[in-house]
């Protein structure tokens, strides 16, 4: 099979599959990236995904991955192990991510130096089953995530559902937390995980952090953030791209159906079609 | 007559038993029996209790004569004592509770263990085990050194397990974590201690030179239960390796390459295999072989390496839960059961493995791969339905339509070819209900598992098995005379 590497020209050009094995060029004047290899003087794929060509470089993105992070991606994680002055969040990659004391926010001041009592009291900050959402800082050598929750709007999550999906159908975007409309707020974390809450009320925006209110939350708000959660596995079970747009639309669609009936294959299959019109619609 | 035995029971509360109210109970009963057959129920439910402890062996006897008490007098007392025996039958610590349908994730039973495959390389000693998705590789290999000071004509045995981080993204390169030391010390006791090898006979030439046996074990993937894996995984492979032979020749000692001369077998006296039991919720319920998110969850976990002959080889119980005797006489019996199948599982490998080689096959990992055809239809898992267990099998007959009338002979719309329900409705009676596994993690910071949330369950029914044929299409036939 011998075929010059294509590229993606725009989001409606030719996208070139490969499995693994597919050659992808015989030119031997491309450099080699991710998830390929060399045999034989062939460019041949390793992994099931597309082809992305910048200038030289030939990588294949694969389409089922655990989640490679980068500096910036926002992240929600569970504790598993809490260690000396750092914690170990799981976060779907292939290691677990490190969270350092000196990356956290401690309550009673931004700028207050790391003390040994601290260490002492990590647990009652973040234990292990707890989740949280970060953002990358670094990556280590070896693959592992450096996070910190040096900001406001990251810290101990509270009330609400989590969705785990495949982190190839985030989409990338400016901002990874939303208010929907529709009366719940949602994270769309790069790892794969989302995190769906009831929008907090105007006071507790400013505490961030680690103070988690434990308030019964209203029959209408569980009902919204359990319809989301449908339309969400819906979308991902079609392999759509989750973003805030297509969350809401989604939603707005299936508002005909019961929520437990958006789970049906059938249901799921008009719903998904419908949404994907709609966006075609208002996307253009 | 009746303060007497009251004061026995209360004498017996005190000295033993944790279920001192039931006790309690008993005394009360005594002291409100009416008529003489209530009476002799009341004395053989005190000595089932006495005897037996709390176990639901008693609890369901004390319950059956109750039940005929019941019956016979109907009187309301026996009633309502019957219920109480009813309730603590539910709650029992004991788990020969049967109508309680506790179901783990997988779809497995409380002893149920997952499939185990057990395939050899082409080298001698090389060994891969799969316990469901848990992977351990196992090598054995030797060399001459010199023996210990304290023991000259004894070979040595070494053992060194690998975790690396490609089994599970907990696992660090290089930190020598608790895991891994308690998987090394319990492998370690489970076959050095056990002297399940003949080490006399790894003896060369006595005080300088004998063989030392070296077992690497790597976790290739984990999925829970790696001490069980790794057990039958070192077991198999010190099994199938062969040393090479070893001529001596007054001082000379000569080493025989595999050409030269057949290498040999060691000599295995018994296979010790251990067994895990996981405990939850302080020894209510147990589970064998626990996949990696029972693990997480589990309180305690106790593991048993044992033999075939019904020689306990090794106990360790970790975690801090209180075990009580019979609890563990209990797991003793089970894994003794599990040891023997899994015995017979090694020697079938390794027959086959040595069947295959006498014959020339070729033989090794490449071989044992399953193909990967797309019409192979198997599904190794079984998939449960999870929502909506509460559904009586009343609301399900009386929600589904009346079946439509049957065709009494098959409609044959061309020669040759023939329909099943030709044009009716489906009367298959097929539910196009969705079954999923799926687990919600809500607020609550820790995972539960299916396990604890069907304990909370009142009087239980069997979930329903549905099967979703939800991809079928209906077959139209083309025909130039039918529409």
């Amino acid at each position: 099979m011998n075929k010059g590497p294509t590229g993606r020209h725009s989001s409606h050009g030719s996208k070139d599959l490969v499995v693994p094995g597919d050659v992808i060029t015989t030119d031997t004047g491309f450099m080699r990236g991710h998830g390929t290899y060399l045999d034989d003087d062939n460019l041949t794929a390793s992994v099931a995904g597309e082809v992305e060509r910048v200038d030289k470089l030939i990588c294949v993105k694969p389409l089922k991955t655990r989640f490679n992070g980068e500096v910036g991606d926002v992240v929600v994680g569970r504790i598993t192990e809490v260690q000396q002055k750092r914690w170990k969040v799981e976060t779907n990659s292939r290691l677990d991510s490190v969270l350092l004391l000196s990356s956290v926010n401690l309550p009673g001041g931004e700028l207050r130096r790391r003390c040994a009592e601290d260490e002492l009291t990590m647990r009652s900050y973040l234990q292990e089953g707890d989740l949280i959402s970060a953002e990358v800082q670094s990556v280590y050598a070896d693959g592992a995530l450096l996070l910190h929750t040096r900001s406001l709007k990251y810290g101990k999550l509270g009330q609400g559902v989590l969705v785990q999906i495949s982190p190839s159908l985030i989409k990338r975007q400016k901002t990874h937390f939303h208010h929907l409309p529709c009366g719940a707020s949602i994270i769309l974390g790069n790892n794969g995980f989302v995190w769906l809450y009831p929008t907090p009320g105007q006071q507790d925006e400013e505490a961030g952090g680690f103070f988690t209110s434990l308030e019964p939350i209203s029959l209408s708000d569980r009902e919204v953030i359990s319809r989301l959660r449908n339309c969400l596995l819906a979308l991902s079970a079609h392999k759509v791209l989750l973003y805030d747009t297509s969350v809401l639309y989604c939603y707005e669609v299936s508002l005909s159906q019961q929520v437990k009936d958006i789970l049906k294959p059938e249901v799921m299959e008009e719903i998904v079609m419908m949404t994907q019109q709609k966006l075609v619609e208002h996307e253009g | 007559m009746c303060q007497w035995w009251w004061m026995l029971n209360f004498y017996v509360c005190i000295v033993d038993s944790p279920f001192l109210w039931v006790y309690g109970v008993i005394c009360i009963q005594l002291c409100v029996c009416d008529g003489l057959l209530h009476f002799y129920v009341c004395m053989v439910d005190a000595l089932c209790l006495c005897v037996y402890g709390g176990c639901s062996i008693s609890m369901c006897v004390c319950w059956m004569l109750h039940l005929y008490v019941f019956i016979v007098d109907c009187s309301i007392s026996v009633c309502l004592w019957w219920m109480l025996y009813f309730y603590l039958f539910m709650v029992d610590h004991s788990i020969y509770v049967c109508f309680l349908c506790l179901q783990r994730l997988d779809g497995r039973q409380t002893y149920d263990y997952r499939k185990i495959k057990i395939t050899f390389g082409t080298d001698y000693g090389c060994c891969f085990v799969d316990l469901g998705k848990t992977r351990v590789m196992a090598q054995v290999s030797c060399e001459l050194v010199t023996p210990k000071e304290s023991r000259p004509n004894e070979g040595i045995m070494f053992f060194n397990l690998e975790l690396s981080p490609m089994a599970s993204p907990a696992f660090e390169l290089g930190r020598s974590s608790e895991l891994l030391v308690k998987l090394n010390r319990q492998l370690e006791r489970c076959l050095r201690n056990s002297r399940c090898i003949d080490t006399e006979s790894l003896c060369v030439v006595s005080g300088e030179k004998v063989w030392q046996i070296r077992v690497d074990v790597h976790m290739l993937n984990h999925d829970g239960n790696l001490m069980d894996a790794t057990s039958i995984a070192a077991i198999a492979a010190l099994s199938h390796f062969k040393r090479p032979d070893v001529g001596i020749q007054g001082d000379v000692v000569t080493v025989y390459s595999a050409q030269e001369r057949d290498p040999i077998a060691l000599s295995i006296y018994h296979m010790p295999i251990c067994v895990s039991f996981s405990f939850f919720q302080q020894g209510t319920y147990l589970l064998v072989d626990p996949c990696e998110r029972e693990e997480r969850v589990m309180d305690g976990l106790l593991m048993i390496a044992m033999n075939k002959h019904r020689e306990i080889c090794s106990i360790q119980s970790s975690g801090g839960i209180m075990l009580l005797k019979e609890q563990v006489l209990r797991c003793s019996k089970i894994a003794s059961v599990k040891v023997s199948e899994i015995t017979d599982l090694i020697a079938k490998a390794l027959e086959n493995d040595k069947k295959a080689r006498k014959e020339g096959r070729k033989c090794g990992f490449a071989e044992s791969m399953p193909q990967e055809r797309i019409t192979a239809l198997k599904n190794l898992e079984t998939t449960v339905e999870m929502t909506d267990l509460t559904k009586q099998a009343s609301d399900i007959v009386e929600g589904v339509e009346t079946p439509a009338e049957m065709a009494l002979s098959p409609v044959v719309p061309a020669p040759g070819v023939g329909q099943v329900g030709a044009g009716l409705q489906n009367a298959w009676g097929l539910e196009d209900e969705e079954d999923e596994e799926e687990e919600v993690d809500g607020d609550e910071p820790e995972v539960t598992i299916v396990a604890e949330k069907r304990g909370n369950k009142k009087k239980g029914e069997r979930p329903v098995v549905i099967i979703s044929d939800s991809e079928e299409e209906e077959v139209v036939i083309l025909n130039p005379e039918s529409s």
